[in-house]
């Protein structure tokens, strides 16, 4: 790389997009700070000097991400891949358990969450194989996407970490939808996920109403009754598939599809059910109804919503966050982080959030609009996945309308691992962009 | 190429629109919730962190008659808790250990108290209710090795060594569900303790007092945020009761009583005043205020004896040969028969069909008139009289009179009205006609007749009385509970005034006495210090060699009506037959009048508490 070649690079760099995410990792840091102030202004906490000296070292990592041009070498994507996989079974065997998953890997004291790395390899490596099998069928690319997601997605959710294993979802449909594969496939993962969603919170939703007349609430309470019902969606499923195969017409193929979707999705609840502790469970559903158990995980939800309403527009100020600082709000500096910026700088400091959350996923259509190649434009897409599902997830969570899955803020929640992966990413981001017109 | 390009573009501003919504929806959801709603957050926000915490108010104490013995006071107890978030999973097993240690529990109990660790919980758990103020002075001197850790304490239910007094004094329990609805409006909440029972259930709202209140910005572990002083309203003690109860009276006749099933009633006529109200098997208030008091609830509630029940005025007997009483009155009221004409008694009649056998068999008691018959409570008597001269009208009419079959009205829970036998009672109940059979059976309180003790002793309050029956009541004074002045006495309430003749009152007293100077309690009431007038009474409940004792009576005789007591003892056929009911009124009107205890008094009459000598039935 001449110097020549460096100075063209820093010349062609997305300043705009450089300038939100360090404005976001600002407030973050004041945000953690604040955080960790006590009701009497006392400093209880020193996370914000952690997560300055987290930021100051994903700088670099960013600048190095940026300095490699990885649609040159997308051939070594499986490299990364591979290292994430890797690191994740190291995890399995010997992480630390940190809130009742492993998902830490402890390095003398210091701690990453590989996981989180694993997100952007796992990009790469889609990325990498979808350009490249430009003209397989829809079928064959959504089969051979299924067969990358899933080594990690196992060890992520063996581990067990529900909301880092539900991040490559959108990442991944994220990627397919620009990679031309047809909608209706598109369409079977979102409902199914939509569908798992629905049969976990009926039982819970049954238990809380009970109506033993009701059908539904005999189908959702009673185990043997929902097997029963599973097997006939399945061979009746099966018996539209042989008719569609058979006269080819089109009513066989969407009641096969939607009852498809349908067994998809009580299978995909039943084995949730089965992997997931209850209270996990609860916590990830408790967003419909906070008052199910307003002590135990209905309190973040109540307390979080209480906490941002009370904000107003313009915010108690900062440090002055009188629901934050007494400590109502657990986990306030990493999963909570937003109900603390809404109480102290209101509604006019959400907004500003959001407009630099905006900028940045406008930035990101602009580079997939201009991007040179196929390659860049889906790691352009499963990043620009990731950072709005953590977006939509978080925020939503904090506000009451999305399930507690635990999942970060990118650039402003408190922790290491997710800030570095965030600033690779902006760093990779930033690499293709400013390589986009180069030859 | 371009075809496909062109398809991409259109699937890109699919994503743009999803997201660009998703940031729309959030915004607008924003500003519903900070700008418009923003009100209602604020004012949850402000219910969360400044919580006012209650400050239970002291039960009101009770004191027996003298106003010196405490039966049921106020302790300070401390709950123990946890806050789990507060507790590093490190330090978990180690602050349990210690914490079991100390409290002298095991682990496995404080354990099964806390929730999976695993799940994120925000609230206190109780891990005991009863600390020893050692136990938490521990706590507190090394409360950095109990990472959250606290504390509370407050007034605790304490009760003396009651004896029999616990059927009385009753106790309090935590407030059930049910209770609950119907006392919210007084402000109760769910940690509340109630009256269950006795004076403690009766006089709730006067024990009860007023809870007072700190209210303080405080952060979620309870701990004081704001510097400036709280809002403090203090709390209200409870009234302080006085009984009428006479703890010596009762010590009495608790142990004249001895362990035999049964119960004792003192009353003192003239104001309705209970002296002593003993029932055996008694139950002991202070085991419903320990940590096993669940447990102990279910025993005494299952225990075959029924240690729950008052015997004195939760239970119904029939009054047997005591309601000859009636009888007697009603003859000398309304000469149904002249007290001078005699009937022949030859220990057997036949009527219906079947033999009736007076307690004195064959030869009999010979030819009674009215006093004697009452002092030698010959069956024959009555039976003829009542069937052949009264009539069951008039002997319901003065049963009435005398308040059998209604409450008497006594300021205590559960009572049990008895049963006054009517003919139209049997037809609606039997669908069979009254017979004078069932007249006769009525005559001697036998039959379907029932009667609890305290009824028995209003008759006899009513008999000094001359025809007045005050309202049997155990509480008497209302005190402040600070500086013990008196609020409220309760005054003698009539709550019936009969139009018996004062001349028949006498007449009936002097028969009363005649019963004990020359009828059959003669031998058993032996005590020298003081004249008594009375009745005795034996029920045949169909067992062959037991039967339940009754003794009703009033004395001294010769003193004004002010300065009587009336006595009525009460000993189940269940216990070996003893005919310990005159002999146990014996020993009570010894002790009392000699100033003695009921061992001393047993010496003095010859009576030996733990038996007595006789065998079969004496009437």
């Amino acid at each position: 790389m001449t110097l020549q070649s460096i100075k063209r690079l820093f010349g062609n760099v997305d300043y705009y997009l450089l300038f939100a995410t360090f404005s976001l990792c600002g407030i973050g840091i004041a945000a953690i700070y604040s955080a960790g102030v006590d009701a009497n202004g006392v400093v209880v906490s020193n996370e914000y000097i952690k997560q300055l000296i987290w930021f100051v070292i994903g700088i670099f990592l960013l600048i190095g991400a940026a300095l490699i041009d990885f649609s040159r070498f997308k051939d070594t994507a499986w490299i990364f891949f591979a290292l994430s996989i890797i690191l994740l079974i190291l995890t399995r065997l010997v992480g630390k358990v940190v809130n009742g998953s492993r998902s830490w890997l402890g390095l003398a004291g210091f701690g990453i969450q590989p996981a989180e790395f694993a997100k952007i390899a796992t990009v790469l490596m889609l990325a990498r194989y979808l350009d490249s099998a430009e003209f397989d069928s829809s079928f064959k690319k959504l089969l051979k996407t299924g067969g990358i997601l899933a080594i990690p997605l196992m060890l992520i959710l063996s581990q067990p970490d529900f909301g880092s294993a539900l991040v490559f979802f959108p990442a991944a449909l994220a990627i397919l939808t620009l990679a031309d594969v047809d909608f209706r496939y598109i369409l079977f993962g979102v409902l199914s996920i939509v569908g798992i969603f629905l049969f976990l919170s009926l039982p819970l939703y049954a238990q809380n109403h009970p109506n033993p007349e009701n059908l539904l609430y005999m189908l959702v309470t009673q185990d043997r009754i929902l097997y029963v019902v599973f097997i006939l969606i399945l061979i009746v499923s099966i018996i539209s598939s042989i008719g569609w195969f058979k006269f080819k017409k089109p009513y066989y193929y969407w009641l096969s599809y939607s009852l498809a979707i349908l067994a998809f999705s009580i299978a995909g609840a039943t084995a949730a059910h089965k992997l997931l502790k209850p209270y996990q469970i609860e916590r990830l559903l408790v967003f419909i109804d906070p008052n199910i158990d307003p002590k135990g995980s209905g309190w973040n939800i109540l307390q979080s919503i209480t906490a941002i309403g009370s904000g107003g527009f313009w915010g108690k100020g900062f440090l002055k966050g009188t629901h934050s600082h007494a400590r109502y709000i657990p986990q306030q500096s990493t999963d909570f982080i937003f109900s603390i910026i809404a109480e102290e700088f209101g509604f006019f400091g959400c907004m500003v959030l959001f407009v630099l959350y905006t900028i940045i996923f406008v930035r990101c259509f602009i580079l997939i609009e201009t991007s040179k190649d196929r390659f860049s434009q889906f790691v352009v897409g499963g990043i620009l996945g990731i950072f709005a599902f953590h977006f939509m997830i978080n925020i939503g969570m904090a506000m009451g309308i999305m399930p507690v899955t635990g999942i970060p803020l990118y650039f402003v929640s408190y922790g290491g691992s997710a800030l570095w992966s965030g600033l690779i990413s902006i760093g990779i981001l930033t690499g293709i962009s400013a390589r986009r017109y180069s030859a | 190429m371009a075809v496909l390009q062109k398809k991409i573009t259109r699937r890109i501003r699919v994503l743009r629109t999803l997201i660009l919504s998703l940031l729309a929806i959030y915004s607008v959801n924003l500003f519903s919730m900070q700008v418009l709603r923003k009100k209602l957050f604020e004012s949850e926000a402000e219910r969360i962190s400044i919580q006012s915490t209650r400050i239970p108010a002291p039960r009101g104490e009770i004191y027996d008659r003298s106003g010196e013995r405490l039966l049921a006071g106020n302790i300070e107890a401390y709950s123990v808790y946890i806050t789990p978030s507060e507790l590093p999973r490190a330090q978990r097993n180690t602050v349990v250990n210690n914490l079991a240690r100390l409290l002298n529990m095991s682990t496995d109990d404080i354990e099964s108290k806390l929730p999976d660790p695993n799940a994120y919980s925000y609230g206190r758990v109780v891990v005991a209710k009863n600390a020893s103020l050692a136990a938490i002075t521990e706590i507190a001197a090394r409360i950095d090795d109990f990472p959250g850790v606290s504390w509370t304490s407050k007034p605790l239910r304490d009760y003396a060594d009651l004896g029999s007094l616990s059927n009385i004094v009753g106790y309090v329990g935590t407030i059930t569900r049910d209770e609950y609805k119907l006392l919210y409006n007084k402000g109760y909440t769910l940690e509340d303790l109630t009256g269950k029972a006795g004076i403690e259930l009766t006089y709730e709202d006067l024990l009860k007092g007023q809870d007072g209140w700190i209210s303080k910005a405080v952060d979620v572990h309870g701990k004081d945020i704001a510097s400036d002083v709280a809002r403090i309203q203090a709390p209200v003690a409870g009234k302080r009761l006085i009984l009428t109860i006479d703890s010596s009276i009762q010590k009495i006749a608790e142990d004249a009583l001895g362990k035999r099933q049964g119960s004792v009633v003192v009353l003192k006529p003239s104001t309705g005043e209970v002296l002593a109200m003993v029932t055996y098997p008694y139950y002991d208030s202070r085991v419903f205020m320990s940590d096993s008091a669940g447990r102990a609830y279910l025993e005494l509630l299952n225990n075959p004896q029924k240690p729950m029940l008052n015997r004195a005025y939760q239970a119904s007997y029939p009054p047997a040969s005591t309601f000859k009483t009636i009888l007697t009155a009603a003859i000398l009221e309304e000469g149904f028969i002249s007290p001078d004409k005699t009937v022949y008694c030859s220990g057997e009649i036949f009527y219906g069909g079947r033999s009736w056998s007076c307690h004195v068999k064959k030869p009999g008691h010979g030819p009674l008139a009215l006093e004697d018959a009452l002092a030698q409570s010959c069956d024959i008597y009555y039976w003829t009289v009542g069937r052949d001269y009264i009539g069951v009208e008039n002997i319901v009419s003065y049963a009435q009179d005398f308040g059998y079959g209604k409450d008497t009205g006594i300021d205590l829970p559960g009572e049990n009205e008895g049963l006054l036998p009517t003919p139209s009672w049997k037809e609606e109940k039997y669908n069979e006609p009254w017979t004078p059979g069932d007249t006769m059976n009525l005559s001697i309180g036998q039959g379907y007749m029932l009667a609890s003790p305290l009824q028995v002793a209003d008759m006899m309050a009513m008999v000094v009385n001359d025809g007045v029956i005050y309202k049997p009541h155990v509480l008497k004074e209302v005190r402040d509970p600070a500086t013990g002045a008196l609020i409220h006495e309760i005054q003698p309430e009539v709550v019936h005034k009969s139009s018996i003749s004062a001349k028949t009152f006498d007449m009936l007293r002097s028969y009363l006495r005649n019963v004990i100077v020359n009828g059959t309690p003669k031998v058993a009431m032996s005590t020298k210090v003081v004249q008594i007038a009375g009745k005795t009474g034996t029920a045949e409940i169909g067992l062959k060699d037991r039967w339940h004792s009754w003794f009703a009576s009033f004395g001294p005789y010769d003193a004004p009506a002010k300065d009587q007591v009336v006595v009525v003892t009460m000993v189940e056929a269940s216990n070996p037959w003893e005919w310990w009911a005159p002999y146990a009124a014996n020993v009570i009107y010894q002790a009392m009048y000699a100033g003695q205890s009921a061992q001393e008094a047993a010496k003095a009459v010859g009576v030996r508490l733990e038996g007595s000598s006789v065998h079969g039935r004496r009437e």
